[in-house]
């Protein structure tokens, strides 16, 4: 039986870059302050007026097919389910925090309050129902997708359908091979896969460097 | 939040005794209410309400999960044809407003000095009772136009509520700090240009541009000038062109903004226009069409007033009898080059006669320019090169924005945003931005941005009741004669105002009734309420939360609903998307239950004025409404169903999309005369030659009325309103300041709307101070470093921002939006909660003003920065963990405070 490849899949076409899901998340998924499993960052400005780039980066757990969170965790609380959805079993979490260091897009989050790691479910307890999540569901935009790669009718392989393959993106693979996929064309500019913030907390509201 | 989290955090109920003393501020929460840990988890069924948030002025529609009468989730309702089901940050964090620990739940009198943060819970009846004793106690000693009062944009407001209750306790001396500084330039200007009785205009974040949310719409390119929708309408605009740029054919944009904001970032065109300048561009854009003949010359001969000539004497239109030709005096007059003389139009264009639309000609001893020479005239130095140098662009970019807006091959339209209402020249942007509409014959059309589609049959605006105001009253309304612009919102001149409160001049106002989120904040200038409110007897603030203003002026506070806990019907497009209250929680009223009862109060106290708001023969309109109830049958208006129909519905389609899709207005027969329509101006015509801003200045027409009379005829303002566009440099200019060498302007983000929600955690550790951009190479000027707080400083004060360096702002210009902090306000200098990174303590609200309007600046103005390490930034919270204060308290509901009525 081949594996679903469920992820969220982002037009930054449309991305408006207005938060509206990282806030979703945190209410659907009661994320404390401090903490997002989903955040967005913001690309640019670069380049020379007047062919400059700019624009919002919405990232969360990419659903990497080879996903180094999941290899360096030693007791197994990482891992992936049923589904091959890449999660964190709370019950087995010792807090060793490896995976947040391996994780090369920084979208896990510490749970002070439980000692342990979280990171972004795909909202499972909406999709098992059949709703989106809820990231993608209230996306302001109707600029994010969720479903399975694999399945051309799903709602992300219909959006990716409508673009070349050319812009068609995924952040830096480490060969760690990230399900994410991103739209951006060229009336945005040029695609830069690097994902490395400065600045801790507040990089949501800041550029990444060039 | 999730329920799981609700019963672990436990939820809070009112506890609060009448007559306690306490603080308003961070600690509020504590002193007002307690937990109750004997009440268990429930799990009852969860119902979900179809609603509409009020966050911003969007109006997106949500659905709220409402279990045991919490409101546990908010998302989005796909049924409205303008979100699509979206919804942004802020909406998606209306839980976390709602049940804000430091709502303020129930009326409270300042207890000790004013300023001194002191407060004591009292009931609605007694805070009724001193709001309506003072008001007939300053109407008896002082007349009621001592009393003023005020709304703003921000936190659920209804406008047309403030408007009649300043009638209804006759007072003309009603404002606000948008009106002259947001929106009403461009509706203003709209109505007298293109006249339209239904607000239509180039604002594309006040939910016009209709045809946009339509991916049909045969649009092909947009122009954004000073608007960024993907900020300031984030699922409404900011959605509609996300879904225009998906197309398969795209949307071509120019983005005009010194911002390179997200929608600039998409463009095909952006022009870094330095702040202030937009009239230079504007007449720069007019030249290039006419002398490229760009323009649609049949649309402006048959549907404009380019062809009428012009009386110099009068610099109005020629009338008939003015030329010597048969007609009477409403009667216009062009050329006819075939005859070599005048003629009188016969609506709407004479057959055969090819009148010219440039040129003067001799009538009867004068020598009469038509309205498109006048303009031709008006544009003559502005050259590309000319327009470049005064604006800091790039002359080829700005040809390559006029060749995509001109294409002859798509279909454009110009939005217009609220930069351009906030300096001297706001009326002046929004007639040469119509203008440009209006020569490209951009009216009405699919795809155009100016429309007239069918209106709904319910109103979210009730209208006003300017005929409750006696001819001597409404004379009194601070800039009524001076500033005639603001009679279209029967508005006061906020600067006049401001005089009077202190130095009495020419009357002294004596009490102030205001709501809002935080003057300080949104207000130019807005340091200077520190010497004028001392000085005004009784203020009363009404909101959801204290504010700089509640703790720092007022002597009573009233507690304002939030918008999960209104009922508003709202059209969008060819819905209604109902609001409907879906809790109550404390001691909350919504605002216009606030003002009727007052007023009621009044009436009942012997205010005899008071009593005629209730009479429509009084108010020659529909009058106030006593009770909810009412208030619902006049909002649902014409729209046949109960409220509890609606609401069930809560989204409601009242007409086909074809049926709401009516171009071409102005070419319907009239039934009357069997000709086209026409536009709702005089003459019928689009007055690109605008003499309705003429005969504005000179008499109060269309918009002066008052009880007596209709129209009221009004002595004119000390200069004319000028019928065509002109650039004025800045009053501070960077060409000639070398003291304060940089130039400021403001910009809306996604988070926030005007002055609120900077205490709404979830936002506030997204964006928890503001920035300031600089360019990289002011900032090595400047010595200013990436993510350090900075110094700001203009001629009227000092305050703080976090330098972002970066190229996405014009050299010379730096960017930054309001703020205030909260934390600040039970601090021992509750002052610094608006003044520590507030950009409105520099603005402008002195001379030069706009002269119809009475604008003053907000943007393009003079500042200067340093770096800065000054000890009260370090009061100012960053760290997501310190809003942990204000994460929600949720709180069981409560009985509405005021009957229903029916």
């Amino acid at each position: 039986m081949t594996m679903a490849r469920n992820c969220i899949v982002v037009n930054l076409d449309r991305c408006t870059g207005c938060f509206g899901c990282e806030v979703a998340c945190k209410m659907e998924n009661d994320v404390a302050l401090g903490q997002r499993w989903s955040k967005v960052f913001t690309v640019g400005p670069v380049g020379e007026y007047p062919d400059m780039t700019r624009y919002a980066l919405p990232t969360m757990c990419q659903q990497c097919e080879d996903a180094p969170c999941v290899s360096v965790c030693p007791t197994g609380a990482s891992y992936r389910d049923k589904d091959n959805v890449v999660l964190v079993n709370k019950e087995q979490c010792i807090g060793c925090k490896y995976c947040m260091m391996a994780c090369p897009y920084g979208v896990r989050s510490w749970n002070a309050d439980e000692g342990c790691v979280e990171k972004c479910t795909l909202c499972g307890q909406l999709t098992s129902q059949g709703k989106q999540p809820a990231c993608v569901k209230s996306c302001a935009a109707g600029a994010r997708f969720y479903g399975d790669l694999d399945d051309p009718e799903s709602a992300v392989s219909k959006e990716l359908a409508k673009y070349d393959e050319k812009d068609i993106h995924v952040l830096r693979d480490a060969g760690n091979k990230p399900a994410t996929r991103y739209i951006m064309t060229d009336m945005i500019g040029t695609w830069y896969d690097r994902v490395e913030p400065r600045g801790g907390h507040q990089t949501a509201a800041y550029p990444v460097e060039d | 939040m999730s329920h799981s989290s609700m019963t672990r955090r436990g939820f809070l109920k009112s506890t609060a005794a009448m007559g306690a003393v306490a603080a308003l501020g961070i600690s509020a929460a504590g002193s007002l209410v307690e937990a109750d840990p004997a009440h268990a988890a429930t799990a009852g069924e969860e119902k979900v309400y179809k609603t509409s948030c009020r966050a911003c002025i969007a109006n997106c529609a949500v659905l709220a999960h409402v279990r045991d009468g919490r409101v546990i989730k908010i998302e989005g309702n796909p049924e409205s044809p303008m979100s699509q089901g979206g919804v942004c940050a802020k909406g998606l964090a209306g839980i976390q407003a709602l049940y804000h620990p430091n709502r303020n739940k129930y009326p409270m009198r300042r207890v000790g000095e004013r300023g001194g943060n002191q407060w004591e819970r009292i009931s609605w009846e007694d805070a009724i009772t001193e709001v309506a004793t003072k008001i007939n106690e300053m109407s008896d000693k002082y007349g009621s136009e001592s009393i003023s009062v005020s709304t703003g944009g921000g936190g659920n407001p209804h406008f047309s509520n403030i408007k009649r209750f300043g009638e209804a306790i006759n007072t003309p001396n009603v404002w606000e700090p948008g009106c002259a500084q947001c929106y009403l330039p461009r509706m203003g200007a709209a109505l007298l240009a293109y006249g339209r009785g239904k607000p239509n205009n180039l604002s594309f974040s006040d939910s016009n541009g209709w045809d946009y949310y339509y991916t049909d719409s045969p649009v092909t390119s947009l122009v954004l000038w000073g608007t960024d929708p993907s900020n300031s309408s984030v699922a409404t605009g900011g959605r509609a062109l996300a879904e225009l740029r998906a197309r398969p054919q795209g949307l071509k944009t120019v983005v005009i903004d010194p911002r390179y904001t997200l929608d600039a970032a998409k463009a095909d065109v952006w022009l870094p226009i330095r702040p202030g300048t937009d009239v230079a561009l504007l007449l720069t854009w007019t030249k290039w069409i006419l002398d490229n003949e760009k323009y649609d010359e049949e649309f402006c001969r048959s549907w404009t007033n380019m062809p009428y000539l012009i009386n110099p004497e009068t610099r109005l239109t020629l009338k008939a009898t003015e030329a010597g030709l048969e007609g009477t005096d409403a009667d216009y007059v062009i050329w006819d080059p075939a005859a070599n003389a005048p003629v009188v139009v016969q609506y709407p264009m004479n057959e055969g006669v090819a009148a010219p639309l440039f040129g003067t000609y001799e009538v009867n001893g004068m020598q009469c320019p038509t309205g498109g020479e006048l303009l031709k005239q008006s544009v003559e130095e502005w050259t590309l090169e000319k327009g470049a140098e005064v604006c800091w662009l790039d002359a080829d970019q700005i040809e390559r924005a006029l060749e995509i807006y001109t294409d002859p091959e798509g279909q454009s339209g110009i939005m217009q945003g609220v930069a351009i209402d906030q300096y001297a020249q706001s009326q002046q942007s929004a007639l040469g931005a119509l203008n440009l509409e209006f020569l490209m014959g951009n009216v009405e059309k699919p795809g155009t941005m100016l429309q007239s589609f069918a209106p709904a049959p319910c109103k979210d605006q009730l209208g006003n009741t300017p005929r409750l105001l006696s001819k001597d009253k409404v004379m009194k309304r601070a800039g009524y004669l001076e500033h005639k612009g603001l009679i279209c919102w029967d508005m006061a001149f906020i600067p006049g105002i401001f005089d009077m409160m202190r130095d009495g001049d020419p009357y002294q106002i004596h009490m102030w009734i205001e709501r809002s989120g935080n003057k300080h904040v949104v207000l130019g200038n807005s340091s200077c309420l520190d010497e004028i409110t001392p000085n005004v007897d009784y203020i009363v603030h009404a909101f959801m939360y204290p504010t700089a203003f509640s703790v720092l002026c007022a002597d009573l506070i009233l507690p304002t609903t939030e918008w999960l806990e209104t009922n508003l019907p709202i059209p969008q497009l060819n819905t209604i998307v109902m609001r409907q209250a879906v809790t109550h929680l404390f001691e909350t009223v919504e605002e216009g239950i606030i003002w009727t009862n007052i007023v009621q109060k009044c009436a009942e106290l012997g205010n005899e004025h008071a009593a005629k708001a209730f009479d429509a023969d009084a108010c020659m309109t529909t009058p106030f409404y006593k009770n909810e109830y009412e208030k619902q049958l006049q909002h649902l208006n014409k729209l046949d169903m109960t409220w509890e129909e609606a609401c069930e519905q809560g989204v409601i389609k009242w007409a086909e999309e074809d049926e709401y899709r009516t171009y071409g207005v102005y070419l319907k027969p009239d039934p009357a005369t069997g000709l086209p329509k026409g536009f709702g101006t005089p003459s019928k015509k689009l007055e690109v030659y605008c003499e309705s801003n003429i005969i504005l200045g000179r008499t109060g027409a269309p918009w002066a009325q008052c009880a007596e009379e209709k129209p009221l005829v009004l002595p004119p303002a000390s200069e004319d309103y000028e019928p065509l566009a002109y650039y004025m440099e800045p009053a501070e200019s960077p060409l000639t300041d070398t003291e304060y060498p940089l130039v400021l302007t403001e910009g809306r983000l996604p988070m926030y709307h005007h002055g609120t929600l900077r205490n709404i955690p979830y936002l506030r550790e997204i964006y928890p101070v503001p920035e300031m951009w600089i360019h990289p190479e002011d900032a090595e000027k400047y010595g200013i470093t990436d993510g350090e707080w900075v110094n700001i400083e203009s001629r009227r004060g000092k305050t703080h921002g976090k330098a972002r360096v970066t190229t996405g702002i014009a050299k010379g210009v730096v960017y930054q939006e309001r703020f205030w902090a909260p934390e600040l306000l039970d601090s021992d200098d509750p002052a610094q909660a608006y003044k520590v990174m507030n950009v409105n303590v520099l603005t402008k609200n002195d001379a030069p003003y706009n002269p119809e309007y009475g604008t003053y600046t907000l943007r393009g103005f003079q500042v200067k920065v340093s770096p800065s390490d000054d000890e009260i930034l370090k009061s100012v919270w960053i760290e997501p963990e310190q809003f942990n204060a204000w994460m929600p308290a949720p709180s069981d509901p409560t009985e509405d405070v005021y009957d229903y009525g029916a």
